[in-house]
C-alpha cells in the first residue's frame, strides 16, 4: 500500500507539475490574483452600502440625504462591475510575461479585443438601444469566462508573433519603450482583424455578440455545475485530496474553479443591485466564492482546527504539544501548513478520511443551510481568505452565517479527536527512543 | 550577506518559518537576509539570490524553478516537510547555509 501510494504520489506530482506549468493555467491562476485588491476593497464599500440591519437605508438617508448610496455605487460599480475587464488584462499580462514577451501591450490588446466582442449599447427601460456605453453587465460577472478565453487567445497570438519574429524591426538605439509599442503592431493587426471577423460571423448566426454567446453556452452551464450539491462536495473533497498528497489543493482547485465561483457571487450581487432579495432555489446561487474561501477552507484546508484543539487539550507527546502551540495562531487565520506537514497529514493513511470528510461535511452543511434559507446566499462582498472564521461569517452573512461556522468547527473538533488521540499515543511511545541528531548548535 | 528566498503559494506559511529562521540567524550571528513571497512573484524579484527554498506544498514546481535558477548557480531545494511543518527554523537555516556553501565551492 505504501509503495503504491508513493508511486501514485510521484505520478500525481508530475501531472500537477505538468498541468500547472501550462502557460494558460499559470495565466488563469495568477491573473485572477490581480482581481483580489479590486474586489476586496470594493467589498468594504459594498458592505457599507448593504448593511444587514432593518431601517439601515432610512437611517443613512436621514444623515446623508436621499442620495447617500450614490457615491458608494460609484466605487462598487468601478470594481465588481469591471472584473472581467481587469481579468482579461491581467490574464493576458501574466501569459505574455510567462512567455517572456512584453506584457503591458499584450494586456491592452486583450482588452481591446474583449471590447470589440461585447455589445456596444444597452437597452433603456423602453427597450431603445442607447449607444456610447461599455455595458457593465458584460464588463463584470457575466463576462468572466469570455474574458479568460479572449485573454488566452489574444495572448497566444501575441506571443506566437513574438516567437516567430513577426515584428517591425527598429534600428539600433531606439528606446525600448518605442520598440515595445511597435512590437505589438502586427499581433494587434492579427487579433483585431480576427475579432472583427468573429463579431460579424457570430452576430450573423446567433444575433448576439461572442461574449453574450459564450455566457449562454458555456458560463451558465459551468455555473450550474459548480452550483450543485455534488459540485460543492466535490470541490471540498478535491482540495483536501490534493493536500493529502502534499500539493496545495486550495491553490490548485481554486485556480481552476475560482473564476466560476466568483461569477456566482457576482450573479447574486446583480440580483441584490436590482433591488430584489436573494432566495435560494429561485434567484440565488449557493456555491459562491465565499463558500469556497471562508467555509470549506476555514482554519486551513481540512478544517484542521479540530486537530489543533485536540493537541492543545489532550496531547501527551512532546511533538504534538509543540505542534498544537505553534499551529493555533496561524490556524485562526486559516493557515495550516504546520498541521499538514508537521503532523503530518500528507500521505498519512490514518488521517485521509477525517481530512477529506470534514470539509465535505462542511460543504454539505453550508449548502443545505443556504438551500433551506437559514444562511443567506452571498453577493459580491468578500473578506480576505485569511479572515478568522466566525468573524468572516459574521461579516459576510450576519449571526446566522457565524453560527453555521461555529457548528462546523465544533463538529470538526469532535470528528478529529479519536484520530488525533491515536496519532498522539503513537508519537508518545516513539518519543521514548527518539534522538534528534541534527538539533545541535553546530553550524 | 547571503540572500535566502522562501517560496510558497501565498507567502503566508513560509513567512512564519522566516521569522524563526531569522531568530536563529541572529542568535548565531549569521549574516543572512531571508525573504518569503508567493510563487508568482518570484519572477519579479530583482537582486542577487543565493538560495531558493520551496515549501513542500508547491514541491511540484521544483523542476521548473530549478530549470530557471540552477544554471545561474543558485541552489534550489524543497524544504523537508516535517521541518517545514514544525517550523524548525534552525534545521532549515542550517540546510540553506550548507546549500550555499556547497554551491560556492563547486
Amino acid at each position: 500500500m505504501a509503495g503504491n501510494s508513493s508511486n501514485f504520489n510521484t505520478n500525481l506530482q508530475k501531472y500537477v507539475a505538468k498541468f500547472t506549468s501550462l502557460k494558460g493555467v499559470i495565466a488563469l491562476k495568477d491573473g485572477i490574483v490581480y482581481t483580489m485588491p479590486v474586489s476586496l476593497i470594493g467589498s468594504i464599500f459594498l458592505m457599507i452600502r448593504f448593511m444587514p440591519f432593518t431601517g439601515y437605508d432610512e437611517f443613512m438617508a436621514g444623515i446623508f440625504g436621499p442620495n447617500w448610496a450614490e457615491p458608494l455605487n460609484q466605487v462598487t460599480g468601478a470594481t465588481f462591475d469591471i472584473l472581467a475587464l481587469v481579468s482579461v488584462m491581467a490574464i493576458a499580462y501574466v501569459y505574455a510575461k510567462a512567455s517572456k514577451a512584453e506584457p503591458l501591450s499584450c494586456a491592452f490588446l486583450a482588452l481591446v479585443n474583449f471590447i470589440i466582442l461585447i455589445p456596444a449599447y444597452i437597452n433603456d427601460a423602453a427597450g431603445t438601444a442607447v449607444g456610447g456605453v461599455i455595458p457593465k453587465a458584460w464588463a463584470g460577472g457575466q463576462g468572466m469566462i469570455a474574458a479568460i478565453i479572449v485573454a488566452l487567445v489574444t495572448a497566444e497570438i501575441y506571443c506566437f508573433c513574438n516567437r516567430k519574429g513577426l515584428r517591425i524591426k527598429m534600428p539600433d538605439g531606439v528606446p525600448e519603450g518605442v520598440i515595445n509599442a511597435f512590437s505589438a503592431l502586427i499581433p494587434a493587426l492579427f487579433t483585431m482583424t480576427l475579432s472583427f471577423i468573429i463579431y460579424i460571423i457570430v452576430k450573423a448566426i446567433t444575433q448576439v455578440t461572442l461574449i453574450e454567446w459564450i455566457y449562454q453556452v458555456l458560463q451558465v452551464p459551468l455555473q450550474g455545475l459548480s452550483d450543485s450539491f455534488i459540485g460543492c462536495i466535490l470541490m471540498a473533497f478535491l482540495i483536501s485530496f490534493f493536500w493529502w498528497f502534499g500539493i496545495h489543493g486550495a491553490n490548485l482547485v481554486g485556480g481552476i474553479i475560482g473564476s466560476i465561483t466568483l461569477a456566482n457571487s457576482l450573479a447574486n450581487q446583480a440580483v441584490i443591485d436590482a433591488g430584489e432579495t436573494l432566495v435560494a432555489g429561485q434567484n440565488a446561487l449557493i456555491v459562491t466564492d465565499q463558500i469556497r474561501n471562508n467555509f470549506i477552507a476555514m482554519t486551513g484546508s481540512g478544517i484542521s482546527i479540530g486537530i489543533v484543539v485536540g493537541a492543545i487539550l489532550f496531547a501527551k507527546s512532546k511533538q504534538y504539544k509543540e505542534l498544537g502551540r505553534l499551529s493555533l495562531v496561524p490556524g485562526l487565520f486559516n493557515i495550516n501548513e504546520p498541521i499538514v506537514f508537521g503532523m503530518p497529514i500528507v500521505m498519512n493513511t490514518r488521517m485521509f478520511w477525517p481530512f477529506t470528510l470534514v470539509p465535505v461535511m462542511c460543504a454539505a452543511i453550508s449548502y443545505i443551510a443556504t438551500a433551506v434559507g437559514f444562511m443567506p446566499a452571498f453577493g459580491a462582498a468578500a473578506v480576505p481568505w485569511t479572515t478568522p472564521p466566525i468573524i468572516s461569517g459574521f461579516l459576510l452573512g450576519g449571526w446566522r452565517a457565524a453560527l453555521v461556522q461555529i457548528i462546523i468547527l465544533a463538529l470538526a473538533c469532535v470528528i478529529y479527536l479519536p484520530f488525533f488521540k491515536q496519532m498522539d499515543a503513537e508519537a508518545f511511545a516513539r518519543e521514548a527512543a527518539a534522538v534528534d541528531e541534527d538539533d545541535d548548535d553546530d553550524f | 550577506m547571503d540572500n535566502i528566498i522562501l517560496i510558497c503559494a501565498a507567502g503566508m506559511s513560509t513567512s512564519m518559518l522566516v521569522k524563526r529562521m531569522e531568530a536563529v540567524a541572529k542568535e548565531h550571528n549569521k549574516d543572512v537576509k531571508i525573504t518569503a513571497f508567493p510563487q508568482h512573484e518570484l519572477t519579479n524579484y530583482v537582486g542577487d539570490i543565493d538560495c531558493i527554498l520551496l515549501g513542500p506544498q508547491i514541491g511540484y514546481l521544483e523542476e521548473e524553478v530549478k530549470r530557471e535558477y540552477e544554471p545561474k548557480g543558485i541552489p534550489v531545494e524543497v524544504i523537508n516537510s516535517s521541518d517545514y511543518g514544525m517550523l524548525d527554523g534552525k534545521k532549515v537555516l542550517k540546510r540553506a547555509l550548507k546549500m550555499i556553501k556547497e554551491s560556492k565551492e563547486s
